[in-house]
């Protein structure tokens, strides 16, 4: 027998059915409309320079938490990812829980925003969002859930300012920058960022997500609009991977003197395990992040590798600290059905036994 | 499908007569050309009907065109000749194939026929990748390097470039000199690279070889076009995730990003040095201004926080209530919730 033995007539009737099927994805296409994202109605109620503070709408027939729970996500991609369709939104199982969910759209950083630094992200927009709600809450600490990159600035803050925050959690956070299966953290070693934030001021999104593509490119470039064609001819379908194509390519420049810190502090010294990071006057020293810790990695995650996040449970100070493993990616732990069912409940019912 | 639509059953009808030819051409194996006509037939119909898609459909749809023709092209080459070479000289007719890709790999991609050069575009993804990102941060064209004779100038210019300056332009001369050895670095670079993806492929394609012989030796076929793409994917993306995974990749990419951030850095000199000779604000002076404006607004806002914290703390000691105490912890009722910050309107800090 052939090992490839593609008869013509067989291969005709492959290529009639994909391009049949590409015709009734195009009717869903171009039915499909603007595509819209963040689906759960919410209020800003705090600006400042582009970000903005949103808070989310509790359902009526569910008892409200006192403490409110804010949510920070990475300066990387959009916020949206975590309330992007109606029945895949993080936000809304969260609200469920009974939380009083708040989330900080930091907005799209344009060259005037070059000089940003970690200090004024963290101590500043975040410590701000933070006496807001101390104030309007009337509490002296709230909750804080950090996304990725967005755990990364949690864990500082908590380190910096361990009076404000109640519990933390960290979803998706890389805290081991060097791990052997970080490929991003490889390629990243040889860079010279100085020469690149000051030759480009801010860091384009583009690039980031060339970065991204480049982890898996047949896959993401390729595979994947081959298995769409397969699904396409669901309307529905159709409509939700062009909200995660929408994510996808929705990158924000990076702010250029605070991408200068964040790579060359954390993914060049691993900054967490070797010490030596200071946001403005402080040194952070994540033993001083003593409030409980719930840590939940993806297992199949290629951006944050699992033990990127395990190497947390020894350094933080806490005694209370709890691990949840997610069997998924990274986009995964938000938007899957799995997640829907699995990872948002745990949050809530952990911060619940905790407020 | 209903007729009404753009996509009706007389273009299906069409399409299908079109493919029963096209098979029954391909059986008789009478070498004609078939080309990629169903390319142009789908690309016509698309041409046609973009112009109504949003632009995210009208990409997201030419991903997966693009793909498609991906796939029944890899498919194509290999079926094409499925009658001839295959029939009678089994494996070392696929062994052949792709040890022509492997060749196609290490040399320039002209050398092979039209069919070959599509495939070999798409397994180049990745690199065609990076250089569309490198052309878009260069201030001059992406290609402008790569077609241009790396030995040759290089050769020519490294003495002039090594004599020092004269005169009153010596630091001028100086500058283009920086800027040509830049240019030449990243020329390098870039080939350094090109030469990394070569290998990577060769070795993409040892992998494809080793996958159709453990599937000869066990019995196996893949006899559809996407089972082929399939399986062609995983071995080039597991080649791919060995080869950047190490120490001599990320010492290649290093060096290809710092090359291109300076030489760019040089161009931007230069026009900084035109810009404040005609008396116009420079790159350098904007970024200046603004890490100083950057440090006032965080001393201010710092400022605005003292200040703050020791009007409320006099308000205290003074028996007045602060004006903007902590409030009384919220009730946590059905339905009911902070209103204080559910209400507010959204403030801009104080600068």
């Amino acid at each position: 027998m052939l090992p490839i033995d593609i008869r013509p007539d067989k291969l005709a009737q492959e290529m009639f059915d994909y391009t049949r099927k590409l015709g009734k994805g195009m009717e869903n296409l171009l039915e499909a409309g603007d595509i819209a994202t963040g689906v759960s109605p919410k209020q800003a109620v705090y600006s400042e320079d582009k970000l903005v503070l949103y808070r989310y709408d509790s359902p009526e027939d569910v008892e409200t938490k006192p403490i409110p729970l804010l949510v920070v996500y990475a300066l990387v991609n959009r916020p949206y990812m975590t309330d992007i369709q109606e029945d895949r939104s993080t936000i809304k199982g969260l609200l469920a829980t009974g939380q009083d969910v708040y989330l900080i759209d930091w907005g799209y950083p344009d060259q005037a925003d070059s000089a940003l630094t970690l200090d004024d992200y963290i101590n500043g927009y975040i410590d701000r969002c933070v006496d807001h709600l101390r104030e309007a809450h009337g509490v002296e600490k709230i909750n804080i859930l950090g996304i990725c990159q967005g755990g990364t600035f949690s864990l500082m803050y908590a380190s910096m300012h361990p009076d404000k925050v109640n519990n933390l959690v960290t979803m998706v956070t890389l805290v081991d920058f060097q791990t052997p299966d970080n490929l991003l953290s490889s390629w990243v070693q040889h860079i010279d960022i100085d020469l690149a934030v000051d030759t480009m001021g801010n860091i384009p999104g583009e690039l980031m997500n060339l970065a991204f593509l480049s982890l898996k490119p047949f896959s993401l470039t390729g595979q994947k609009y081959v298995n769409m064609v397969d699904m396409i001819d669901d309307p529905d379908k159709a409509k939700n991977f062009l909200r995660m194509e929408k994510w996808i390519f929705d990158s924000p420049d990076q702010a250029g003197e605070a991408y200068r810190q964040f790579t060359k502090d954390f993914y060049q010294k691993n900054g967490f395990i070797n010490g030596g990071v200071f946001i403005g006057d402080h040194e952070i020293d994540l033993k001083n992040v003593t409030c409980p810790v719930l840590n939940i990695y993806a297992l199949q995650d290629h951006l944050v590798p699992p033990d990127a996040s395990k190497a947390l449970r020894p350094l933080v100070g806490t005694k209370d600290y709890t691990e949840l493993a997610f069997p998924g990616g990274h986009i995964g732990i938000y938007v899957s059905g799995k997640a829907q069912k699995e990872v948002t409940p745990a949050i809530g019912k952990w911060l619940n036994e905790r407020s | 499908m209903s007729n009404d639509t753009f996509f009706n059953n007389d273009w299906l009808e069409l399409q299908r007569k079109y493919w029963e030819n096209w098979a029954d051409m391909s059986r008789k194996a009478t070498g004609a050309d078939t080309g990629a006509p169903w390319e142009n037939a789908l690309d016509h119909w698309w041409q046609a009907m973009s112009p109504g898609a949003s632009d995210l459909s009208k990409m997201f749809m030419e991903r997966m065109m693009d793909q498609g023709k991906n796939i029944f092209r890899m498919a194509e080459a290999f079926s094409n000749q499925s009658g001839e070479g295959a029939a009678t000289d089994g494996m070392s007719y696929w062994m052949k194939a792709l040890e022509d890709m492997q060749k196609q790999f290490s040399g320039p991609l002209g050398d092979g026929d039209n069919a070959m050069q599509s495939m070999m575009s798409f397994w180049e993804k990745p690199l065609d990748h990076v250089q569309r990102m490198m052309s878009s941060m260069s201030p001059m064209p992406g290609d402008m390097f790569r077609n241009m004779e790396h030995d040759f100038v290089k050769e020519r210019l490294d003495r002039a470039l090594t004599a020092p300056g004269l005169g009153y332009t010596r630091e001028s001369q100086n500058r283009y000199q920086e800027l040509m050895r830049s240019a030449i670095d990243y020329q390098a670079a870039q080939r350094e690279y090109a030469s990394f993806y070569n290998r990577l492929g060769m070795n993409s394609t040892k992998r494809m070889c080793g996958f159709i012989q453990d599937a000869a030796d066990s019995g196996k076929s893949i006899d559809s076009a996407r089972e082929l793409y399939d399986n062609w994917i995983a071995c080039y993306e597991a080649s791919y995730a060995e080869a950047v995974a190490t120490p001599e990749y990320a010492q290649i990419y290093g060096r290809l990003v710092n090359s291109q951030m300076t030489l760019k850095k040089r161009i931007g000199d230069m026009v900084d040095n035109n810009l404040s000779s005609m008396d116009m604000p420079t790159r350098s002076e904007l970024n200046t201004l603004q890490t100083r404006l950057q440090e006032t607004r965080r001393d201010n806002k710092k400022l605005h926080h003292t200040l703050n914290t020791l009007q409320k703390q006099m308000e205290e000691l003074s028996g007045k209530a602060p004006a903007t105490a902590l409030k009384a912890p919220a009730t946590a009722k059905s339905g009911q919730r902070s209103k204080s910050a559910a209400k507010t309107t959204p403030t801009p800090a104080d600068e």
